[in-house]
């Protein structure tokens, strides 16, 4: 079956600089993401698929077409930047409205659409706001709304909740995952290994231009957690000679234990550790690791 | 070409400029003060010291000085259009510039270039848009300020000489060319759009276009050239191909990464 994006031996270079190095990328159906460090070559990549850049080599194929020749498909794709690329002078309606013009919308459609969005972002007081006064959580809550605004069959957003507070990052989440169920296909960049475990992603991580991997959730706790220790808070405390009994037992804060580390190989240690916490009769209120650095998950 | 998408373009760029009072205070505040000014300027030189100064200037027949004021009402029309009138000519050129800058340039220094061009927006309708945006408050302006500058100077001279001394047909050519200078400002901004971080850098090309301009009441004040209509056609000749071949070229190397 035809992947809606496809990125074949992609290579895009800034004078001496390679941002992409014979990147393959295909796209599932439903939520995709790109993880990788500053400076991984995320945001060019999206960039090109969207076809504001145009690749030196290889090829970039959304739904069948070129998006760099093809101007006209661009009202089946959307694109969030990290920049928000809003119009400061004008107000969040007049912003809208404009680029639901470019859309083929009509004003008052527009404005429907965009207050069903930003009410579910908490974020309709601001529509007659000048974006110049606006807080940059707010301008990237109307960004979103933005590129929502032509219900796009691809969806394509770096770093979509980077600046918003947690209420706000999973109401757009949960209309993320709207969309998905809606068929739509969508790429999210990221170098946050929490956001990533957030959605049943097909996930691709990216390092200094080259796609070094491709997995799944799943995968990617294989990769992050392994060798690593994990903290268990307990709300009743454990006797630290139960403790000990668990295979994988690192350190604990005291005898009658609130806070006890294992090391595990495995993310399904996990599992293991638990049922044999609350087998012992503790009452588990977290757990907690320590999550490793985006640029040691190339292996 | 859908052109309500090159309309909205347009509309949203000539917003942005007139937004700014930075931007487009100069860009009206001093045509204006000139096109006020320098009548009065022309008014007190024709009245006062035409015959000395006329004098000196080639171009003014020594034999019309004799009386005073027919003198003087020569003199204000040579000065009106020969010596002055091409400063105006500098208003499409800068008005063009700055505005095409600030569109160009401007959405890239301001990174909101990303949002447009992710639209299903053809290179074609962006161009014509932000050209549109240019070339229509150029040449709207200069209008203005002209018909200012006529005003002022008739006013003038009506009052001293009962007889006003514009428009002449010189007087009118020379605002024949107003758009072509518009297009030619408007087309080099396009043409170095690919290779300028930033307005102020974009807005230096209008150098290219001004100096020629402001040669022009030497040369006539020196006789080396008179600004007759003839003059003004065969400007108006050399910037039409001038304007075809920058359009062109500027189209043509046009990609929509350059102002990314």
């Amino acid at each position: 079956m035809r992947s809606d994006i496809s990125v074949k031996s992609a290579v895009k270079s800034f004078g001496k600089t390679v941002a992409l190095s014979r990147v393959d990328f295909s796209s599932a159906k439903g939520m995709n993401m790109i993880l990788g460090p500053n400076g991984a070559g995320k945001s060019t990549l999206l960039r090109c698929i969207d076809g504001l850049y145009h690749v030196d080599s290889g090829s970039v194929t959304v739904l069948g077409e070129n998006p760099y020749k093809n101007t006209r498909m661009k009202d089946k794709i959307s694109l969030l930047t990290d920049n928000y690329a809003l119009y400061d002078f004008m107000t969040v309606r007049d912003n809208l409205k404009f680029f639901g013009r470019l859309y083929g919308l009509g004003g008052g459609e527009t404005i429907s659409i965009a207050k069903d969005v930003l009410a579910r972002l908490d974020a309709t007081e601001y529509i007659d706001r000048k974006v110049a006064e606006l807080s940059r959580g707010t301008k990237q809550k109307v960004a979103f709304c933005r590129a929502v605004l032509n219900d796009p069959d691809i969806l394509l957003l770096d770093e979509p909740t980077a600046f918003l507070d947690a209420h706000s990052a999973e109401a757009m989440r949960r209309i993320l995952l709207d969309c998905e169920k809606r068929g739509k296909t969508i790429l999210l960049v990221t170098q946050k290994l929490d956001e990533v475990t957030r959605f049943n992603a097909k996930i691709a991580i990216i390092r200094k231009g080259k796609m070094v991997k491709e997995t799944s959730t799943e995968g990617l706790y294989s990769l992050v957690l392994k060798k690593v220790n994990v903290d268990f808070r307990l709300a009743r405390p454990l006797a630290l000679k139960q403790a000990r009994r668990i295979r994988g037992f690192y350190r604990a804060n005291s005898d009658n234990a609130t806070l006890i580390s294992f090391r595990v190989s495995n993310y399904k240690d996990i599992n293991r550790i638990l049922k044999s916490l609350m087998g012992f009769g503790a009452i588990i209120a977290s757990v907690d690791y320590v999550e490793h650095l985006i640029d040691d998950l190339s292996a | 070409m859908d052109f309500g998408k090159v309309w909205a373009i347009a509309i949203k760029d000539l917003l942005e400029v007139f937004s700014s009072p930075s931007i487009y205070g100069p860009m009206l505040g001093v045509p204006l003060f000139f096109a006020i000014v320098l009548p009065f300027l022309t008014f007190y030189v024709a009245q006062y010291g035409a015959p000395q100064l006329a004098s000196k200037i080639a171009a003014v027949p020594v034999a019309l000085l004799g009386q005073s004021a027919t003198g003087g009402l020569i003199f204000m029309s040579f000065f009106a259009v020969s010596v002055l009138g091409p400063i105006f000519l500098t208003m499409p050129i800068f008005t063009a510039t700055v505005i095409a800058a600030d569109s160009f340039a401007g959405e890239k220094e301001r990174k909101t270039s990303e949002a447009l061009l992710a639209t299903p927006v053809s290179t074609g309708e962006l161009l014509l848009g932000k050209v549109m945006a240019s070339f229509i408050p150029a040449v709207l302006l200069t209008l203005m300020i002209f018909l200012i500058y006529g005003y002022t100077v008739n006013t003038l001279a009506i009052q001293s000489f009962h007889k006003g001394v514009l428009p002449t047909a010189p007087w009118l050519m020379m605002l024949l060319t107003a758009p072509f200078l518009a297009v030619a400002a408007i087309g080099l901004v396009v043409l170095v759009s690919s290779h300028v971080k930033g307005i102020k850098e974009a807005q230096q090309v209008s150098t290219i276009l001004v100096l020629p301009i402001l040669v022009m009441p030497f040369i006539s004040i020196l006789g080396l050239a008179n600004l007759t209509v003839s003059f003004f056609s065969w400007v108006i000749v050399v910037l039409l191909i001038a304007d075809t071949l920058i359009l062109y070229i500027g189209v043509k190397t046009f990609r929509k990464e350059n102002i990314l």
